[in-house]
């Protein structure tokens, strides 16, 4: 009897030790996420130009992240999930040349990428001058569309190192490549933004 | 920020500090709607924690079986077609050796990602999408 009330002890209290651990960890997660999300939906903005497709992508690598790694270490996790939405962003590249060939087929086009309105996108702040505004907002206009006319692995590396700040390494991570070809392919993004954008955007 | 490196000069890293500000700015200027949908989002990703890890049982020996498989063609190139040895150049031997260490197994585990990516498209997919 005893022994029997001694398990039951023990079982009890390694399933709360196990509720314990899982409240830490979605406590963390919880964090983490809402620490990146933002920041995670513009780059998968400006990678498919469409603020619905891009909260649906940046959806979708939460919740891979969380069914798969969520038990990995925290300091990889901003890698994985990079790496994650970057896939689905490719991934939704390849769908929609599959789909514009479709439509091409039976006669209707998707619509144009001079129709995606950044200004519309992205409403108003508080306490800026809207002369400031304004221009941030053309200036952003002009960096985004430079950004995405980039080759897909220098779209990747730029934003990735110059808009989420990852290292090196970790953006070699995010994108399944060498640490030599991230440097490769930001150098020539670098270039070519500033040789598109011209020396009076700085 | 990034500190600039030997391949990155002054005048790039002003641009590309200059780019983040700009993006930060549009970061922080998100709309209330797109908020709450980002938080919506968030939860429902949380909620895949209470839930059982739907891990392919094939997928956890996918790396073992093709180490299994690289000595299985190593054995077969060096015996010959019908059983008979056959000299093997050193190069041969080389790239068998690369064939079986770290950087394969690593690329053995690139091949496990994308399997369980195209798993999890399916299971999002059907469950959430």
């Amino acid at each position: 009897m005893n022994a029997c009330a001694g398990a039951f002890a023990v079982s009890c209290t390694r399933e709360s030790s196990m509720g314990a651990e899982t409240l830490q960890r979605e406590r963390q997660l919880n964090q983490f996420l809402a620490d990146v999300e933002r920041r995670a939906l513009r780059i998968a903005e400006i990678g498919v130009r469409d603020r619905d497709e891009a909260l649906d992508l940046v959806q979708d690598a939460m919740i891979k992240l969380a069914r798969n790694y969520s038990d990995r270490p925290h300091d990889e996790w901003t890698p994985l999930f990079y790496r994650i939405l970057q896939n689905g962003v490719r991934d939704w590249h390849r769908r929609q040349k599959v789909r514009n060939r479709v439509m091409v087929w039976f006669g209707r086009a998707t619509p144009g990428e001079d129709e995606y309105d950044v200004v519309q996108q992205a409403p108003d702040p508080a306490g800026r001058t809207p002369d400031e505004l304004l221009a941030n907002t053309e200036a952003m206009q002009r960096l985004e569309g430079a950004v995405h006319a980039l080759p897909g692995r220098q779209r990747e590396a730029f934003m990735l190192r110059t808009f989420e700040g990852l290292d090196v390494a970790g953006t070699a991570v995010a994108m399944g490549c060498s640490e030599g070809s991230v440097k490769t392919h930001y150098s020539r993004a670098i270039h070519t933004l500033r040789e598109k954008l011209g020396d009076h955007w700085q | 920020m990034n500190e600039p490196t030997d391949k990155t000069t002054k005048s790039e890293q002003q641009f590309a500090d200059k780019a983040r500000e700009l993006f930060d700015d549009s970061v922080e200027r998100l709309d209330a709607a797109t908020l709450s949908r980002l938080n919506r989002g968030r939860h429902v990703a949380l909620e895949e924690l209470h839930r059982s890890r739907p891990t392919a049982v094939w997928l956890r020996w996918l790396p073992a079986t093709g180490v299994a498989a690289a000595a299985v063609v190593t054995v077969m190139v060096m015996r010959g077609p019908n059983g008979i040895d056959i000299p093997v150049e050193q190069e041969a031997a080389a790239d068998f050796e690369i064939l079986l260490e770290g950087e394969s197994l690593e690329m053995l585990e690139e091949l496990e990602f994308y399997s369980w990516l195209e798993a999890a498209d399916l299971e999002v997919n059907g469950n959430v999408g």
